[in-house]
């Protein structure tokens, strides 16, 4: 019997799921456009994001424009390669469910 | 791998991750307000020169509303999130302005610019070719078929009078600036609208 695939736990959370989603699709993103796009709290997404930037999965770089902080997040290789292998043991793990 | 999980979910993480990239890539911010802004600005200039008699009346309106432009994209740009498919669709914007302020402060200055109805056909033609590239990348059609209305504007200014010159100028800049900016403004605000709760 062929050995299942295992999830990896730091990307399995939901809001980290679709935190790291959404940050594939785009090229840095501030930490209110991510709170608008998952309608997630303030602390709960703060506390994702830094779980994700232990991980070496986002870099965060905070500045400030026009005197009002930023918060910048943006996915790293690692980041990527984890989504990656995520989504193919996902798909290993439901086999034929999806038709390929 | 944690415990028990039930294919339905894996389903559900599945669609999840689909959702989200899908809505990161089209995200490309809200534009719809410089096509209003520019469709003022070009009727400011076309008054301004018809009545004013002004010969300043376009370079001067032109730089005010690309430095309104670049004041107002850059307050509105903070919160949204830098795509590679923004900055394609920004570039072609920023190229064919920059083009479009050398040839015509050029052809200006070195008094070429005596056909005004060439001068119609060659800034319908440039305008036509940006929302044809942009709304090819967007897959937008609504955006094409400004397009159209655009290269029409500079094949009747080629053959047509000078009076269907200007009329073709000035209905183009109604459906493809005003109109069109209304619309599009519109649009992306009900997209805004829809955010996603999968989270």
């Amino acid at each position: 019997m062929p050995e299942l695939p295992e999830l990896n736990p730091v990307i399995h959370g939901k809001l980290r799921l679709a935190l790291l989603s959404l940050l594939s699709g785009v090229e840095e993103a501030e930490f209110t456009w991510l709170r608008s796009k998952t309608g997630s709290t303030d602390g709960n997404l703060g506390a994702q994001l830094l779980k994700l930037e232990d991980a070496g999965y986002v870099v965060v770089e905070k500045k400030f424009v026009s005197r009002k902080p930023q918060t910048i997040y943006r996915m790293t290789e690692a980041g990527r390669h984890a989504l990656t292998e995520y989504v193919q043991a996902l798909k290993q793990l439901l086999g034929g469910a999806i038709g390929g | 791998m944690p415990d028990q999980v039930t294919e339905q979910e894996l389903k559900d993480r599945l669609s999840l991750i689909e959702t989200m990239i899908a809505e990161g890539r089209r995200t490309t911010g809200s534009w719809g307000w410089t096509f209003v802004l520019w469709g003022v600005a070009y009727y400011v200039a076309i008054a301004w020169t018809i009545w004013g008699h002004y010969p300043l009346a376009w370079p001067i309106t032109m730089v005010a509303a690309s430095v309104l432009t670049a004041v107002l994209a850059t307050r509105r740009r903070r919160s949204q999130p830098r795509t590679t498919m923004g900055r394609a669709i920004g570039s072609i914007w920023v190229a064919m302005g920059i083009t479009m302020f050398i040839l015509f402060f050029s052809l200006g200055l070195s008094g070429r610019l005596v056909d005004q109805q060439a001068f119609v056909a060659l800034v319908a033609a440039m305008l036509g070719t940006s929302n044809a590239t942009s709304s090819l990348i967007l897959k937008w059609k609504a955006q094409f078929a400004c397009a159209i209305v655009w290269w029409a504007a500079a094949v009747i200014s080629c053959f047509g009078t000078f009076m269907q010159s200007s009329i073709a100028g000035v209905a183009a800049i109604f459906l493809c600036q005003i109109a069109f900016g209304i619309y599009a403004t519109i649009y992306e605000s009900s997209k805004r609208g829809q955010v996603v709760h999968h989270a």
